[in-house]
């Protein structure tokens, strides 16, 4: 026997599901979705979920993370309840529901909280440097370039990438954690035998890599007449997320050969890798940006201020990548400096808020909830069979 | 009785509908061998404009003294070919009809020579009926230009301003003391958001302005001796105590309400409060002269002492009136929930949607029950409709809507109050969807309840919990506190429903008054001159109420404005030789419509012919078969058997 609980619905508003209470369960949104099933009433069951107000069971379901956001739902409600939109919000309650620390609730309920903290955090770089900078020398190498390794060496900034990196792993994590307590711990009922976690561990790798499940929405790529079976919106999102993923990497293990003073020819690695992953972020962000400016597709028709917030970071931290770059073999010193301490200004904030407490977080928990999901039904398989 | 012996015969063919089975032509050649058939045809379409020309002209020229046609049904051309014997000046009662279609052709579509062997019985029948058929004349009675409107709620207010409109003179009575009926109770409706008081006040004010409507109330009708066109009907009034010059003066009359000693439950709020022998149920009530009601007050003579214009004195006073028709109006009762029926009068937060209504209209900034203010109301839909088990199968059609406008009026009025409705569907139907949309929004939830699984009201502590099963989560079992439970009760017939046996109007099975056919004469019953409309007819919103008074209004006017009213001439007759009064006849009369005179020295039955409907009751039952039918009688009816037996 559970208890209505009203409270929940004008809580979800503050996330962004306004529209949801308009429902009255006609199951057009099920009849269209592709991931509805016969034992799984998907959106349908979320939404009354919600409107009752039965927070753990809201809690302790994946169907929010399995739902990529074709729209199809949206598009079909004939009382425009938005149910596409509602599964978003959910995205956002649960993130902040796992996060145990409060703060990803205080950042998706409060904007002062979200733009308070990008500033703050901007500011700590920004006081780090104005002591901590190294001297600015108008000196250029022998090839014309900025001394930037002087103003600020790879070395001392790799270290504080690795504590950042040791902080933002330590909140994930945890929060993983707390959602795997939440989905198969409590309020499961079905028993599940460990070696699944193994068996299963395949669909975890290859789903994080990929975020494969995107490419699987109604929506079709057509080029030159003919039609892919793939996403438009997978292939966007693969593009940036493949940039700002090799962007991580070079920044974060081979920073000593990513950030040079030395000025390699055009066509080396360094350059290479590095021009890839600034074309991919751009192409990705101009197509959200578009997105969500124009609003054609269902998901771009309602944004929150966290999904402005997430886009506008990445596009000023590539931009202003782009131009230390520039600066730097152009020979430009304080344009260099002051472009890079903007550029650590913008990231920081950006991975501090975005990876564990908000809208990054869905790198980890989308194809941890299909990993889940996954072991959930292999798990209930078994036991009918026994 | 001399037979006919000059009679035309007409067999369709229907197209092929008959002449693919049966083969008319052999039908033709049989009949025509029948002595008084002159003339025999058959034809392509009987019902064609060339074809009834052509009977016409063969009726004329060859002095035919009656005609049948083998097609359809009578149920379809009847009419039509009554009509065509009428245009050629042949009475329309020697026309007869044989069905060779729907009762042959279709019927026996698999066995053709069978089929034409019974078609040729039938047309022989028909023949032989035409051959005894007789001329009949419709009978004509006048009729008053008065029409008597029974309730003075919307729908009684509303035809009677209307039939003043067309010219009639109207009688509008009204059993209580204060028109307005059920409307007048309520709060701002949907979709004018006017509130019932006020629409009532426009009708009354409107009303007032006719010189050809007399309104009563306090008054019943108590007998009625007519029959349609001239109803003679004795209404009886209940004294007011007050003299009918009074002034109000709302500040003495508080002080004579304040004085008198009685109290009793106020039925106008529902039992919430209660109220005073003389009273007034709200100010702007109309007439705006106060009552004091008879069986309650103890005559004690408090407010006497008070108040000159109080006449304790005052007694019954009988009227007697003549009209051309009848219309009832007297709309309907709330249901009353059995006691213990989801906590009804065992649970004490447990109330009725009449009463919400009546408890938002008393209630200030705060909706307040027994002391406590509500924050989360639970409705519990179809209760004493649709039951499964109980009697009232059917949908009272305004609940939906009401508890849901009342929800939002809710939503809109005060703060923080959470609504539940516990429903087995919504039917907010038409235009009324926009408020059930307009109710989801507010974010109120809706749970939906199998007819087999309803939900349990119960205490818990301080509380009220109502739990469901939910259809709409697939079962899930799941509760709500609610600090009122609103039971959604329909509407039933009136208790107090003597006016149908007065007027020996017919309940249907729900016991709500029936029409004669509810698609093409919804507003008319099977007794002459007396119509329907608004609730006492089944459950209807406010519009639909009006809507049905004015038809019902029109349909009285054009009853009773020529003065005069034709009447079928198909009815009993009674041969005085052979009665000799048992009584039987009219025992078997649904329509009282045979009394005992006085002929030739005995008693006799004699037919009232205007209440007459032809139903053939009386007939079996009469032991010296003295009664026959016309247009039915032995004569015809014998001779067809003798032809089908051939």
């Amino acid at each position: 026997m559970s208890k209505v609980n009203t409270a929940l619905a004008s809580e979800l508003q503050y996330y962004g599901a306004k529209e949801f209470s308009a429902c009255y369960n006609c199951g057009n949104c099920t009849a269209i979705c592709s991931l509805a099933s016969e034992n799984n009433e998907f959106p349908r069951k979320m939404i009354r979920l919600s409107t009752l107000g039965l927070e753990n069971e809201i809690e302790s379901s994946l169907e929010p993370w399995l739902c990529y956001y074709c729209g199809e739902c949206s598009s079909t409600c004939p009382r425009q309840a938005e149910p596409g939109e509602l599964m978003m919000s959910l995205r956002r309650y649960l993130t902040a529901r796992y996060d145990w620390t409060g703060l990803s609730r205080r950042f998706y309920t409060s904007e002062i909280w979200e733009l308070g903290a990008i500033f703050l955090l901007a500011a700590f770089i920004l006081v780090l440097f104005i002591f901590f900078h190294g001297p600015m020398t108008t000196e250029l190498t022998a090839e014309g370039g900025v001394k930037l390794n002087t103003f600020a060496p790879w070395k001392t900034i790799e270290i504080g990438d690795w504590i950042m990196a040791a902080f933002l792993g330590f909140f994930l994590l945890s929060n993983i954690f707390n959602m795997y307590l939440k989905v198969m711990v409590r309020n499961n009922n079905v028993k599940i035998p460990i070696k699944l976690y193994f068996t299963t561990l395949w669909d975890l790798a290859f789903n994080f890599a990929t975020q494969w499940e995107f490419s699987k929405s109604d929506n079709k790529t057509k080029i030159a007449g003919k039609q892919f079976n793939i996403s438009p919106y997978w292939i966007m999102h693969w593009l940036l997320m493949s940039s700002y993923v090799l962007m991580l990497i070079l920044i974060m293990v081979f920073l000593g050969w990513f950030q040079t003073d030395i000025i390699y020819e055009w066509w080396h690695p360094q350059r290479i890798l590095g021009y890839y992953a600034t074309f991919g972020l751009m192409a990705g962000l101009i197509y959200f940006f578009y997105n969500r400016i124009k609003k054609e597709q269902e998901s771009g028709k309602h944004s929150h201020l966290s999904d402005w917030v997430f886009i506008v970071l990445l596009a000023l931290t590539t931009i202003s990548g782009i131009l230390v770059h520039f600066f730097r073999i152009y020979g430009l010193p304080y344009s260099t400096y002051y472009m890079y301490v903007f550029h650590l200004m913008v990231l920081f904030p950006m991975l501090m808020i975005e990876v564990p407490f908000s809208k990054w977080s869905h790198l980890a928990y989308r194809p941890f909830a299909i990993y889940f999901a996954k072991v959930k039904s292999a798990a209930e398989k078994m036991n009918s069979k026994n | 009785m001399e037979e006919k012996r000059n009679i035309g015969v007409y067999i369709c063919q229907c197209g092929s509908n008959i002449s693919d089975y049966v083969d008319v032509e052999k039908v033709r050649e049989e009949v025509a061998k029948i002595n008084h058939v002159s003339i025999s045809k058959t034809t392509m379409f009987a019902c064609a404009d060339a074809t009834q020309n052509e009977i016409v002209q063969d009726i004329q020229e060859n002095n035919l003294d009656a005609i049948v046609v083998a097609s359809c049904s009578p149920k379809l051309h009847l009419d039509t070919f009554k009509n065509v014997a009428e245009r050629a000046g042949l009475n329309p009662y020697n026309y007869v009809q044989v069905n060779i279609r729907e009762q042959c052709s279709w019927a026996h579509s698999d066995k053709p020579v069978q089929a034409t062997e019974k078609a040729i019985q039938l047309v022989k029948a028909g023949i032989a009926r035409a051959g005894y058929s007789e001329a009949l004349i419709k009978t004509k009675i006048s009729a008053e230009n008065v029409v008597v409107v029974v309730g003075a709620g919307v729908s009684g207010m509303r035809s009677a301003i209307e039939l003043a409109d067309l010219g009639s003179y109207v009688y509008l009575i009204e059993r209580e003391y204060f028109v307005g009926g059920r409307v007048a109770q309520w709060g701002e409706l949907f979709t004018t958001n006017e509130t019932g008081k006020e629409t009532i006040r426009r009708l009354y004010n409107k009303l007032m302005e006719y010189k050809n409507i007399t309104l009563f109330t306090g008054a019943e009708i108590i007998s009625n001796t007519g029959t349609v066109g001239n109803f003679d009907i004795q209404v009886k009034i209940r004294p007011r105590y007050i003299k009918p010059g009074c002034k109000v003066d709302p500040e003495k009359l508080q002080k004579v309400i304040d004085a008198c000693p009685v109290e009793i439950p106020d039925v106008f709020n529902f039992n919430l409060t209660t109220c005073k022998a003389i009273y007034k149920n709200f100010e702007s009530e109309f007439p705006e002269i106060p009552a004091i009601d008879p069986e309650h007050c103890t005559r004690c003579g408090e407010c006497e002492k008070l108040c000159d214009d109080i006449d304790l004195g005052q007694k019954d006073e009988f009227v007697n009136i003549k009209a051309g028709a009848i219309l009832i109006n007297t709309g309907y009762d709330p249901y009353e929930p059995k006691t213990g029926e989801f906590g009804y009068k065992e649970i004490e937060n447990v109330i009725t949607l009449p009463q919400l209504k009546r408890l938002i209209e008393l209630s200030g900034k705060e909706l307040i029950y027994k002391n406590k203010k509500i924050h989360n109301i639970g409705y519990i839909y179809c209760v004493g409709s649709r039951q499964k088990d109980g009697e009232n199968k059917y949908c009272s059609r305004y609940c939906c809507t009401s508890t849901i406008y009342t929800s939002i009026v809710i939503k809109n009025k005060y703060k923080d109050i959470h609504n539940f409705h516990f429903d087995k569907s919504i039917r907010t139907y038409g235009k009324l969807e926009l408020l059930y949309r307009e109710a989801s929004e507010n974010g109120d939830i809706f749970l939906q309840f199998w007819d087999e699984d309803p939900p349990v009201v119960s205490r818990n502590g301080n509380g009220t919990v109502v739990s469901i099963k939910d259809m709409l989560s697939s079962g899930k079992e799941l509760e709500v506190d609610c600090d009122l439970v609103v039971l959604v009760t329909g509407m039933v017939p009136r208790q107090d429903n003597k006016i149908a046996d007065i007027l020996k109007a017919p309940l249907g099975r729900d016991k709500f008054f029936n029409e004669i056919h509810p698609k093409l004469r919804p507003v008319e019953t099977v007794i002459d001159g007396v119509l329907i409309s608004g609730a006492c007819q089944g459950p209807k919103n406010i519009s639909e109420s009006v809507k049905s008074s004015l038809s019902a209004a029109s349909k009285a006017n054009s009853l009773v404005k020529k003065g005069e009213i034709e009447l079928k001439p198909t009815i009993a007759f009674i041969d005085k030789n052979a009665c000799v009064w048992c009584d039987e006849c009219l025992k078997a009369c649904p329509f009282d419509a045979i009394i005992k005179v006085q002929s030739d020295g005995k008693d006799v039955a004699e037919i009232v012919e205007a209440k007459c409907k032809g139903g053939g009751m009386c007939l079996p039952v009469c032991p010296e078969n003295a009664i026959n039918l016309k247009g039915y009688t032995d004569n015809e009816m014998e001779a067809m058997i003798t032809a089908l037996a051939d």
